[in-house]
């Protein structure tokens, strides 16, 4: 009972902690998945009145392409209204258009600074980014991806804390244990073994925990998700990655926290 | 062997326990430190195993310096010495096997060639049939004698014994003396014990040391 007491002790709060990397994974995916649909409608328009030359980045991010607009598409489109004089003045007059493809989707700040910069393009006459029908959402997801990691570097700390409490009372439980073994010339480490055992037990038994209920709650979430955003995020139910980041996450928390231990106990 | 110069001890550098001590223990000596109670020999025993530290002076144990404080070569001092105390130091969830073969497991000995070791000395302190038991199980002189076997495992150099015989009844103090007499005259081991009840009839040489408000010196 008290074994087991202390083995949950230890797996809780590391289980708490996977959950919370797990759902900071989750909004991630999502974010990228968002991010990554919405890129691939996403164009900024520019108007110059020479031709523009290449760009490579904006604001730090690439530019994917830069596609010119048929001007003879222009013309013929507003033909029909105009004599053949005006149409050769506007040959002549009609400046340059451009569809600037990204390689990111950029935040309202980015989007700011991309205008200024091509701005300082002598030759460019107006921008358009048409970034209002996408931004408020991704802003908003953005938001929340933040608050989720903030939330999971606090549950973090807590964890790492809640974990060396445990192991330190696992030292002290074994502390008669390791003084003999350390009496016959066995290193702290060597001496530790049992407490190392304990360790990988619970952290794999945390991370089948979380990993579990990750699993659950992707292969629910088109219940309390709109389909229409589901059609956005379609490599959901592809976790392998994430689970796998969970289950080294859940071994290499404890081993730190363990090492520090051991580190502090040394120099004791 | 041991050499001792100048040697100071004293536990958080309070009072001085052992004050200015010069000896020297050569290979295969048996040796007694006696002394009242509370007169410092199971502290001098310690700090031959570097569980106290040298305050003042040099101490070698095995060519060991032990005034410089260093974890890894401490470790490696104590893995040629053998060690007995008093309250036998046993880990309880271990069995008897176990417990003797922990130095073995320490010097990364075979697995086979351990538990041959093991059974060889078990028949040594005749306690063959307790293998598989655990220490809560068995009395206190067999406790002690499973302790002698830990120690005598690895074949060490040196053997630390405090109070060995402190907590047994004369049946198994004898026993024990027998054991670490053995150890010293067919296995050639320097035997240091911290006593302070001297057995009348060992019959073997030995020095004795004796402590007396802080100072070790040499008893006729």
């Amino acid at each position: 009972m008290k074994l087991l007491k202390s083995f949950f002790s230890f797996s809780f709060p590391l289980a708490i902690m996977l959950l919370m990397f797990s759902i900071y994974l989750l909004v991630t995916k999502v974010v990228d998945n968002y991010k990554e649909n919405i890129i691939n409608d996403y164009a900024i328009v520019v108007i110059a009145n020479t031709p523009l030359s290449t760009i490579n980045t904006l604001a730090g991010i690439t530019v994917k392409s830069i596609e010119p607009l048929s001007r003879t598409k222009i013309i013929k489109s507003v033909q029909q209204n105009l004599s053949d004089t005006s149409i050769e003045l506007l040959q002549k007059k009609l400046p340059y258009f451009y569809k600037i493809y990204l390689a990111e989707f950029p935040t309202s700040l980015k989007l700011e600074k991309i205008r200024k910069e091509l701005m300082t393009i002598s030759n460019v006459k107006k921008i358009e980014t048409f970034s209002n029908d996408h931004n408020k959402l991704y802003s908003l997801l953005i938001l929340v991806q933040n608050i989720i990691f903030i939330l999971f570097c606090a549950v973090l700390v807590l964890s790492i804390l809640l974990l060396s409490k445990q192991i330190k009372i696992w030292f002290f439980e074994h502390k008669e244990r390791i003084s003999i073994i350390q009496l016959h010339g066995g290193s702290l480490l060597y001496s530790s073994i049992p407490i190392i055992k304990i360790i990988i037990a619970s952290s794999i038994f945390s991370s089948l925990l979380s990993g579990a209920i990750l699993i659950l709650t992707i292969s629910s979430i088109h219940l309390v998700v709109e389909p229409e955003i589901m059609v956005l995020i379609p490599d959901i139910l592809r976790m392998e990655m994430e689970i796998f980041q969970i289950f080294i996450l859940s071994l290499i928390i404890p081993f730190i926290t363990f090492l520090g231990l051991l580190v502090k106990y040394k120099l004791k | 062997m041991i050499l001792a110069k100048n040697l100071t001890l004293s536990y958080d550098n309070k009072k001085n326990i052992i004050e200015d001590a010069n000896f020297m223990i050569k290979e295969k000596e048996f040796i007694f430190i006696s002394g009242s109670s509370g007169s410092g020999k199971s502290t001098l025993l310690k700090s031959f195993y570097g569980e106290l530290p040298v305050k003042k002076g040099n101490l070698f144990v095995n060519k060991h310096d032990l005034a410089k404080k260093d974890y890894s070569k401490l470790l490696s001092l104590r893995k040629e010495l053998g060690i007995v105390f008093q309250d036998y130091k046993l880990i309880q969830e271990y069995t008897i096997e176990e417990n003797i073969m922990l130095p073995l497991k320490i010097h990364k000995y075979a697995e086979d060639v351990s538990k041959a070791q093991v059974k060889k000395l078990l028949k040594h302190v005749k306690l063959s049939h307790k293998i598989g038991a655990y220490p809560e199980e068995l009395s206190g002189g067999e406790q002690q004698r499973v302790a002698v076997a830990r120690a005598l495992a690895h074949n060490p150099s040196v053997i630390l014994a405090d109070e060995p015989t402190g907590n047994l009844d004369d049946y198994s103090s004898d026993m024990i003396w027998t054991l670490l007499k053995n150890a010293n005259e067919h296995l050639g081991i320097t035997v240091v014990i911290v006593t302070h009840r001297i057995p009348t009839n060992l019959g073997i040489k030995y020095r004795r040391f004796n402590i007396e408000e802080g100072v070790v010196y040499e008893a006729s």
